[in-house]
């Protein structure tokens, strides 16, 4: 069965593709604060990180720390074609309920419904 | 703007209560790499300081939120079968809740002591459960109230040791909470190390 993904999953999975070789935790996660413009709280992403690569969508690499991290490894992400079909599939399945609707949806069809 | 300022150090020993040690070396470089090269800069010592806590709140919650809610709910449980359904054997009724807390207390900090290997894991790990079940436990408490609380509830309230009892018990278990997820967690660190001596040892 294929792997549904939620609209966060996504957002991390997608961060990554954005990031490429660079991807790792703190880089995921500036990426995702800008693009949703919202902050995000570091644990989620690292939890979700770890969800993904538990299902195995994710792989990682460990390589050496920097001196502003104390010498701290970092972890780099990269998607597993598991991980690149769950991110197609999510995006097939919004694709097919948007498909005939224009876009942005008007205010009147709110209306007509309420009436 | 760089820094080679840090964080809270109990901040940061709580952060490893939370997480495995090949989880911890990573999200913690994650944290500090944020915290000297954005944070301090743009907020000053003591707001860097906050977002930090902040953040290791957030791990805390993802990790021990629902051990929190599943001891709150424990709690709640008992204390709404004290009022609705009064028992004269409180005995056997408080030997089967305190060997649940117990139990909820040993099994989260063994668990959080052979995940990270750290001896105050445990420690660190029943404190933030019992923490974080306290509002659980008092607004629940005062909900079971407000819903319900005609003569006959007040009386077995009354006789299952009244309300101070209700609402000063969240408060003490947070205690015996740090002291029991100590000794599971003493006894899990314990026990991975004695595994990894043991992986190490075999051929």
């Amino acid at each position: 069965m294929a792997d549904t993904l939620g609209v966060f999953e996504q957002a991390v999975m997608l961060a990554i593709v954005r990031l490429g070789n660079d991807a790792y935790g703190r880089a995921i996660l500036n990426e995702m604060q800008v693009r949703m413009n919202r902050d995000i709280a570091a644990g989620a992403v690292h939890a979700t990180l770890n969800r993904l690569e538990k299902k195995r969508l994710l792989a990682s690499r460990v390589e050496p720390g920097t001196p502003i991290r104390s010498g701290r490894a970092r972890r780099f992400y990269r998607l597993q074609p598991r991980g690149v079909r769950a991110l197609n599939d999510a995006w097939n399945a919004v694709e097919g309920l948007w498909r005939g609707l224009k876009r942005p949806l008007k205010r009147s069809l709110q209306t007509q419904r309420g009436s | 703007m760089t820094t080679n300022a840090t964080p809270p150090s109990w901040a940061e020993l709580a952060l490893r209560a939370f997480l495995s040690e090949r989880d911890f070396e990573s999200a913690s470089g994650d944290l500090l790499e944020e915290y000297r090269e954005n944070i301090y800069g743009n907020r000053g010592q003591l707001r860097a300081d906050v977002w930090y806590v902040a953040q290791v709140f957030g791990f805390a919650w993802r990790h021990a939120g629902v051990w929190a809610v599943i001891f709150a709910v424990a709690f709640l449980a008992r204390t709404a079968m004290d009022w609705h359904m009064p028992t004269a054997d409180f005995q056997t009724r408080a030997a089967v809740s305190t060997l649940v807390g117990i139990g909820i207390f040993l099994v989260t900090g063994f668990w959080a002591g052979s995940r990270s290997g750290s001896y105050i894991a445990g420690a660190v790990v029943g404190l933030a459960i019992g923490t974080l079940a306290l509002p659980i436990q008092l607004v629940g408490a005062g909900l079971l109230l407000a819903g319900s609380h005609d003569p006959s509830v007040l009386t077995a309230i009354r006789s299952s040791g009244g309300l101070e009892e209700v609402f000063t018990m969240p408060l003490m278990t947070v205690i015996p909470g740090l002291l029991f997820g100590a000794i599971g967690g003493v006894l899990g660190a314990k026990t991975r190390r004695l595994r990894t001596s043991g992986d190490a040892l075999s051929p």
